[in-house]
C-alpha cells in the first residue's frame, strides 16, 4: 500500500533571475514499511526532497499525498497539525530541547498531541528502553553524548507514531560505533514494527542497510534501486 | 511539561542575561515608586497645607464670585442648604466667611488689605488659626478686636494693642469706616497672605460692610477626601445649591496646580527617559532569545508546535522576566515607601527652617498609593509586552526549512 505518492514535484529557486531546479519533476512512491536511502552528490535536492516530503517547504509544482491528503493544499496550521499526526523527524544535528531531559524531549511530542499523561510516561519508558536509553531519562541533552542524542531523537521521532519518519543525515555527527547502534535500533524498528523510514544519507552504512535506494542527480532521480534482501 | 514550566526553564538558559535583565527592570521600578512617592507625597503635602491653611476641599459661594469678588456678589444662606451640609456625612467642618477689600491706614501708613470676618472657633479648627498668633491673642467670640498678618503689620509699623483705621466700600456702594483694636499679629506660610489679611469676628466684619448677614463664601473639609468627587455631585445636584457655585480647591488653586502640573510633568520625562533605557534593555534580551533559538523554533514547529503556541511561550518567558523585575522592585521599594509615608522624611537645613518659620512641621511624607504603584507596574508590563512583538512576528513568519538550516 502505498503511504506517499509524488507527482511531477519541482522546486525552483530563483525564479525572476536565473532559475535553480533544486527539484524536477520527481515522480515517487513509497509503500508502508520500506526502509529507503535517497542518494546523491550535494546539490542534488535529497534535503529539499524530504523537506517537501515533510512539509518543511513548499514545492514550486507538483502534488504530495501522503495517505490520499495532498499535504501541499493544506494551510501552515493544518500542516503543522499533519506533521504532528503523520511525520516523525530525525535530524542531522539531533535537535533535542536543551532545557528538557530525555524523557521530557520524548514525551513533549505525545503532550503536543493532548495524549493523557499516564499513556505518555508509559510510552517514553518504552522507547527510551528500547533505545536503550533508560537509565538517563532523566539527563538534559547536554549531558548526553552525540549517539545517545540521537536515539533520544529516535525515540522523540517515534513517540507520535507516526506513518513514517524522515531522517535528514542521522549518522553524519557519530562515530562510527554509535552510528552502527543507531541503524540497527531503527532497522529493528523498521523490521519488528513496520515502520516506514526514508534517510537522506551520504553515508554508505546506511546505503547497505537501506533496501531501497534513489538516487538524486541535479533535481532528479537518477536511478531508483529495490535491494532483494 | 506544561507551557509555562517550559517558559520558565527557558529563561534561564542564559542566567546571567536573565539576572541582569531583571536587575535593569529591578532598578527602574525601584527608582521610580521611591521618586513619584516623593514627589506625590511632597505635592499631597502642599495640598493638605494650602487646603488645611484657607481654601478646605470645597467652597460654596454665590453664582459669579469666583470670577467677581465683589462684596455685591455675596450671599444669605438658607436653612434648607444648611440642613443639607449637616446631613452630609462625609462633611468634616465648615466655616463661613465675608471677605472683602479696604483700605488700612496707622499713622502715615496705608495699605489695601483682605478683610477677613470669620467665625473665631470654626476657623481655628479648620485652619488652626490661633496656632498661627505670633503676638498678642487669638480673636474672641466678641468685641472688636482684629488680627493682622505679620508682613502686614511690619508694612504699617504697627503691633497687638495698636489700633488700625479701616475704610472701605460697603454692601451696595455704602460706606464702610472703622478703627479697630489690634488683638494680635499671625504669621502665614503664603507671603500673599502674609502681607495683605485682617481678621475680624464675623459680625463685626458685616457689620462694617452693611451686609446683614451675607456672607461670600462658605468652606468646607471634609472626613475622606478621596471621596470628594461624591460630595461635590451630591451638593452640585441638590435644588438648595441652585443659586451658588460649588468649587473643588483644586479649581480655586489653579495656580499651584499648573506648578504642580509642571513639575509632575518633569518627573514624568526623566521616568521616561528611565523605562525607554530599560525597554531597550529589554528589547535587547528579547532580540538575543529569539535569533539564537530560530532553529529551535523551526524544530518544534516542524515536529508540531503550532506556531501560535510557541510565541505564546515566548510571550511568558518575556512576562516571566518582566514580572520577575516588577516583583522585586516592589518588595524592595514596598518597605521604604510604607516607613517613610508612616515616619515622614523630616526636613532640614535651610528648608526646614523655612517650613518652621511658616508654622508648618517639616515633614515630608512619602506616598503610598496602590494606583502609584499598579501605574509603574503597568509601565514595565506593556514595555515587555511591545517588546514581545518582536519575537512573535519573528515566529509567525519563520520559514521553518530556512530555520532548520541557521
Amino acid at each position: 500500500m502505498n503511504i506517499i505518492e509524488i507527482t511531477n514535484l519541482t522546486k525552483v529557486y530563483d525564479k525572476e533571475t536565473i532559475p535553480v531546479f533544486a527539484l524536477n519533476g520527481i515522480d515517487l512512491t513509497f509503500k508502508s514499511g520500506e526502509f529507503t536511502a535517497i542518494v546523491g552528490p550535494s546539490g542534488s535536492g535529497k534535503t529539499t526532497l524530504l523537506n517537501m516530503l515533510g512539509g518543511l517547504d513548499n514545492p514550486s509544482s507538483g502534488k504530495i499525498l501522503v495517505n490520499n491528503t495532498d499535504i501541499t493544499q493544506l494551510t501552515s496550521s493544518r500542516l503543522i497539525d499533519f506533521r504532528l499526526r503523520n511525520i516523525g523527524f530525525v535530524f542531522q544535528s539531533f535537535n533535542l530541547i536543551p532545557v528538557l531531559t530525555a524523557k521530557e524531549n520524548v514525551e513533549f511530542i505525545m503532550q503536543l498531541q493532548g495524549t493523557e499523561k499516564k499513556q505518555r510516561e508509559q510510552r517514553t519508558l518504552e522507547l527510551l528502553k528500547s533505545v536503550g536509553l533508560e537509565e538517563k531519562s532523566n539527563v538534559r541533552p547536554n549531558k548526553l553524548s552525540g549517539g545517545q542524542q540521537q536515539r533520544v531523537a529516535v525515540a522523540r521521532a517515534l513517540a507520535s507514531r507516526p506513518r513514517f519518519i524522515l531522517a535528514d543525515e542521522p549518522t553524519a555527527n557519530l562515530d562510527s560505533k554509535s552510528a552502527d547502534n543507531l541503524l540497527e535500533i531503527m532497522e529493528k524498528m523498521n523490521r519488528e514494527e513496520d515502520i516506514t523510514f526514508i534517510f537522506s544519507t551520504h553515508d554508505a552504512r546506511v546505503v547497505a542497510k537501506a533496501r531501497r535506494v534513489i538516487t538524486l542527480v541535479d533535481g532528479k532521480i537518477s536511478e531508483d534501486v529495490f535491494k532483494n534482501q | 511539561m506544561n507551557d509555562l514550566k517550559l517558559a520558565w526553564r527557558n529563561i534561564w538558559r542564559n542566567k546571567r542575561r536573565t539576572l541582569l535583565t531583571v536587575a535593569s527592570i529591578f532598578l527602574a521600578i525601584f527608582l521610580a515608586l521611591i521618586v513619584r512617592s516623593l514627589q506625590v507625597g511632597w505635592f499631597d503635602r502642599l495640598i493638605e497645607i494650602t487646603v488645611n491653611s484657607y481654601t478646605g476641599h470645597i467652597q460654596l459661594h454665590k453664582k459669579g464670585y469666583w470670577v467677581d469678588k465683589d462684596i455685591n456678589n455675596s450671599m444669605v444662606f438658607g436653612d434648607s442648604l444648611t440642613n443639607l451640609i449637616q446631613s452630609m456625612g462625609n462633611v468634616d467642618k465648615t466655616v463661613p466667611r465675608l471677605e472683602y477689600f479696604a483700605l488700612s491706614s496707622f499713622r502715615n501708613q496705608t495699605k489695601g488689605v483682605m478683610l477677613m470676618g470669620t467665625n473665631p472657633g470654626m476657623e481655628d479648627e479648620m485652619t488652626h488659626l490661633a496656632a498661627k498668633v505670633t503676638k498678642g491673642s487669638y480673636l474672641t467670640g466678641e468685641g472688636e478686636g482684629i488680627l493682622v498678618a505679620e508682613g502686614l503689620a511690619t508694612y504699617l509699623g504697627l503691633t497687638a494693642g495698636d489700633t488700625l483705621v479701616l475704610i472701605g466700600q460697603g454692601y451696595h456702594g455704602t460706606g464702610a469706616a472703622g478703627k479697630f483694636p489690634v488683638s494680635g499679629l499671625v504669621r502665614f506660610p503664603s507671603p500673599q497672605l502674609n502681607n495683605q489679611v485682617v481678621f475680624m469676628n464675623l459680625p463685626l466684619a458685616q457689620d462694617f460692610f452693611s451686609t446683614e448677614n451675607r456672607i461670600t463664601s462658605l468652606s468646607i473639609t471634609l472626613k475622606n477626601a478621596d471621596e470628594i468627587e461624591n460630595t461635590l455631585a451630591t451638593l452640585r445636584s441638590h435644588p438648595a445649591t441652585s443659586g451658588f457655585e460649588v468649587m473643588r480647591w483644586d479649581e480655586m488653586m489653579t495656580e499651584l496646580m499648573q506648578t504642580l502640573k509642571v513639575k509632575t510633568a518633569g518627573g514624568m520625562i526623566i521616568l521616561s527617559i528611565l523605562y525607554m533605557i530599560v525597554g531597550f534593555g529589554i528589547f535587547g534580551t528579547v532580540i538575543m532569545m529569539t535569533n539564537e533559538r530560530l532553529r529551535e523554533f523551526g524544530v518544534v514547529i516542524s515536529v508540531g508546535m503550532q506556531k501560535s503556541r510557541l510565541a505564546a511561550i515566548l510571550v511568558m518567558e518575556m512576562l516571566f522576566i518582566g514580572l520577575t523585575g516588577i516583583l522585586s522592585g516592589v518588595v524592595g521599594a514596598m518597605p521604604i515607601l510604607v516607613w517613610y509615608h508612616f515616619y515622614p522624611l523630616r526636613l532640614g537645613g535651610e528648608m526646614g527652617e523655612a517650613f518652621i518659620n511658616f508654622g508648618i512641621e517639616p515633614l515630608m511624607p512619602l506616598a503610598l498609593k496602590p494606583g502609584l504603584i499598579l501605574s509603574n507596574v503597568m509601565v514595565v508590563v506593556v514595555i515587555v509586552l511591545v517588546t514581545s512583538i518582536y519575537p512573535v512576528r519573528k515566529i509567525l513568519k519563520l520559514k521553518v526549512a530556512e530555520a532548520l538550516h541557521q
